[in-house]
């Protein structure tokens, strides 16, 4: 290599990603050890925090804006013979932007939790995890070696824990914090043998060294592939793609703010940004891509259904955020980097906008079921309705809301594709879609029966705290409006080559896509919205196919089976007849073969007299014998 | 030296052979005593066979003593056994150490 993989970083740069990293981690540590009782405390410091990381960040993306050669800072951190493990910052477009996109939406939610946890005990603890949150994910997107990466990867995973389980006291919200810490585990674990098998052969874990045209020295083809499917398997846990997707719908115990953080730029983000780090290490192997393109296939299209049925306003989005991250791996699974990371940033956005507006909702109304919300009058609340349609513009992919653009890049890279079987699948996921995010809007804002005789008007009581809600809001339905319009900039910055990044797909894609999207909004509005609709999707109506998606398609029926009769029956079973009868039957027969000879032996001694005293002649003689011949 | 050595230390060793056997195999307290006497005598007729053999009185004083000690120990031993038999009537030592023979 002659031109070096990187430019030393410039000291006032490091200076402002160090701060943008370290705010979160100092604002964590001084909640937990002196603000624990401090409400008002507690928050200004998170919010400070998270106020100077995203300064930071907008400095950082804005003198950065343009650059060629990534820039990198590292310092060993551990040695250990041959293998040091460094630290520090890795600046290069993808890690600019997620920077940028993380520390905005930490903010906005942060900023919209000060009025919904207003009322919470746990408010400051509340804080303390948002900060640790922030900070794993800021460290995350910068690192640049992947153990570094991992690192906060599992603290990403611990923070995600901690908040979905927020409510401790509810059974289910602790359920579904191990559920989602236990899952994901399962597949770090991957994620770790892949780093080890990269770290042992290749000895090194610098992303800008994987990501050579060239991989480096050591490294063959094959142990290459194993590792990128390997680490891949991480990313299907953290991204809650298709075996390990149970998860994410149940996260959806924490509190809202935390789901709207989890489904858009922090957990399940991390996953997709992993791919995206990693992604010229993967397009090494056509054979890893084109797996990638089918686990992201089959989570977008299953999760969709799941989606269509389910009557949980939650739910039905984090459905969604599962069948929108499997798009994005598609999209990247298909060789198309920028797609995949446009439409991580652009979904982050719109997504923590639905989840930010169905929390308003759910605070108001007291209920997640969407037939209830529509009923009590859900519609009167202007604000957190209007950004809904908005949000749930963009996520159907429709003009000009920013899903419409990302959307279309993904499908011009699966339209590249040699088979259109991947093309084909990604409509009908567009289609879907629209279907069901329209089927909720209009559930909810064309109620058809108030069986409470009159609604509820809106009270004024909580009007302040409604206010308070509405700026994050806004501004993230503002970004979702305009975040589509700078699609090319970003482009020539993500991707400046354009090697991977296709950029328009064939002419008749665009509005293909935009009127499947609109068509599946009329099939929605035949079914939920004209008048004398009586709301029963189609799918409803075949019940086989209906339990099927209310059941998750059994996957937990199946891992709970699984679990019972090969881990518990199998597995386990055989494990403790090793523990009870080799292992403790070793020891046992071993004692008790010693005892036994033992007590024979000091049988001799014991007994009558007379025979000890033949006992001792014997000995005696012997060893006159002994004596007589070796002597 | 009319017999010769090695005759008198096989004589010792046969002697000191049937006191063993004496010794192990009765069930009799005082025959056993009697055996531990025949051995001690095997031991005595050696010394004296040694004594003859080198021209050294020492082996002779050493007969004397086990002489002494031989008479010291049946008294006290069979002290002992009259001891035993007053308490457990009887002599045998399996009974003495068996249950049943207590309750005799």
């Amino acid at each position: 290599m002659t031109a070096p993989l990187f430019d030393p970083i410039s000291p006032l740069s490091l200076w402002a990603a160090g701060l943008a990293s370290l705010a979160p981690m100092v604002s964590f540590a001084l909640i937990m050890l002196l603000l624990r009782s401090r409400a008002r405390q507690a928050a200004a410091v998170s919010i400070t925090a998270i106020t100077i990381s995203l300064a930071c960040a907008v400095f950082l993306f804005i003198r950065h804006w343009g650059m060629k050669v990534p820039s990198q800072f590292s310092v060993n951190w551990m040695v250990s013979g041959d293998l040091a493990v460094p630290l520090g910052v890795l600046l290069d477009p993808l890690s600019l932007l997620m920077l940028l996109v993380v520390t905005t939406i930490c903010f906005l939610v942060q900023l919209y939790s000060l009025a919904y946890m207003a009322k919470d005990p746990g408010f400051p603890r509340y804080f303390g995890f948002m900060s640790l949150f922030a900070w794993a994910m800021t460290a995350l997107v910068l690192s640049p070696v992947l153990l570094q990466l991992y690192i906060f990867w599992e603290l990403v995973g611990l923070a995600s824990y901690l908040l979905i389980g927020f409510w401790y006291e509810k059974f289910s919200a602790t359920q579904a914090g191990k559920k989602a810490f236990i899952m994901t585990r399962l597949g770090d674990a991957a994620f770790f043998l892949g780093l080890l098998l990269l770290l042992g052969v290749g000895g090194t874990l610098n992303i800008l060294e994987l990501n050579q045209i060239v991989l480096p020295e050591g490294i063959s083809g094959f142990v290459a592939a194993l590792s990128a499917l390997l680490i891949f398997g991480g990313i299907i846990g953290k991204s809650a793609q298709f075996p390990l997707l149970t998860w994410l719908p149940d996260a959806m115990e924490g509190p809202t703010p935390v789901s709207a953080l989890l489904h858009s730029a922090t957990m399940v983000a991390a996953g997709v940004f992993l791919y995206g780090r990693l992604f010229p290490f993967f397009s090494h192997s056509a054979i890893v891509l084109h797996i990638t393109l089918l686990i992201g296939t089959i989570s977008m299209l299953t999760a969709a259904t799941m989606a269509m049925v389910s009557r949980d306003i939650k739910q039905v989005w984090a459905y969604s955020t599962i069948s929108q991250l499997g798009f994005m791996i598609m999209g990247l699974g298909a060789g198309g980097f920028f797609g995949g990371m446009f439409h991580l940033t652009t979904h982050a956005g719109f997504k923590a906008l639905l989840f930010l507006c169905a929390g308003v909702l759910i605070h108001r109304f007291h209920t997640n079921d969407m037939v209830v919300l529509g009923q009590k009058g859900a519609r009167q609340m202007k604000i957190p309705i209007i950004c809904t349609v908005v949000a749930a513009g963009a996520l159907s992919g429709i003009w000009p809301f920013s899903g419409f653009f990302s959307k279309e890049v993904i499908l011009a890279g699966l339209a590249g594709q040699s088979q259109p079987v991947w093309l084909i699948a990604g409509l009908i996921g567009v289609f879907l879609t629209a279907y069901y995010t329209f089927r909720l809007i209009f559930i909810i804002l064309l109620p058809k029966s108030f069986p409470g005789g009159d609604s509820q008007e809106p009270g004024n009581d909580s009007a302040p705290a409604n206010t308070v809600m509405a700026v994050p809001l806004v501004i993230l339905a503002a970004i979702t409006l305009l975040l589509g319009f700078f699609q090319d900039p970003l482009q020539s910055f993500l991707a400046p080559a354009g090697g991977h990044g296709s950029g328009h797909g064939p002419a008749w894609l665009a509005p293909s896509a935009l009127s499947l999207a609109i068509a599946a909004v009329a099939l929605a509005w035949v079914e939920f919205g004209r008048k004398n609709a009586r709301q029963i999707g189609f799918v409803e109506n075949i019940k086989p196919l209906y339990s099927l998606f209310s059941n998750r398609w059994y996957l937990d029926h199946l891992y709970r089976w699984g679990v019972h009769n090969l881990l518990d029956n199998g597995i386990a079973a055989l494990c403790r007849k090793n523990d009870d009868h080799v292992v403790d039957g070793g020891v046992h027969a071993l004692g008790n073969s010693i005892m036994a000879g033992a007590r024979r032996t000091a049988g001799w001694h014991r007994a009558l007299i007379q025979r000890k005293l033949m006992v001792i002649f014997a000995v005696v003689f012997g060893l006159t014998l002994i004596m007589l011949v070796f002597g | 030296m009319i017999v010769a050595y090695t005759h008198v230390l096989i004589l010792a060793a046969i002697l000191f052979f049937i006191g063993m056997l004496c010794t192990i195999a009765r069930r009799n307290l005082i025959m056993i005593l009697l055996g531990l006497e025949i051995m001690l005598n095997a031991a005595a007729v050696a010394f004296v066979g040694a004594s003859l053999r080198w021209q050294q009185v020492e082996g002779q004083v050493m007969a004397i003593f086990i002489l002494a000690v031989a008479a010291v120990e049946v008294s006290v031993g069979l002290a002992l056994i009259v001891c035993i038999y007053r308490q457990t009537a009887t002599v045998d030592p399996a009974c003495i150490e068996s249950k049943e023979c207590q309750l005799l």
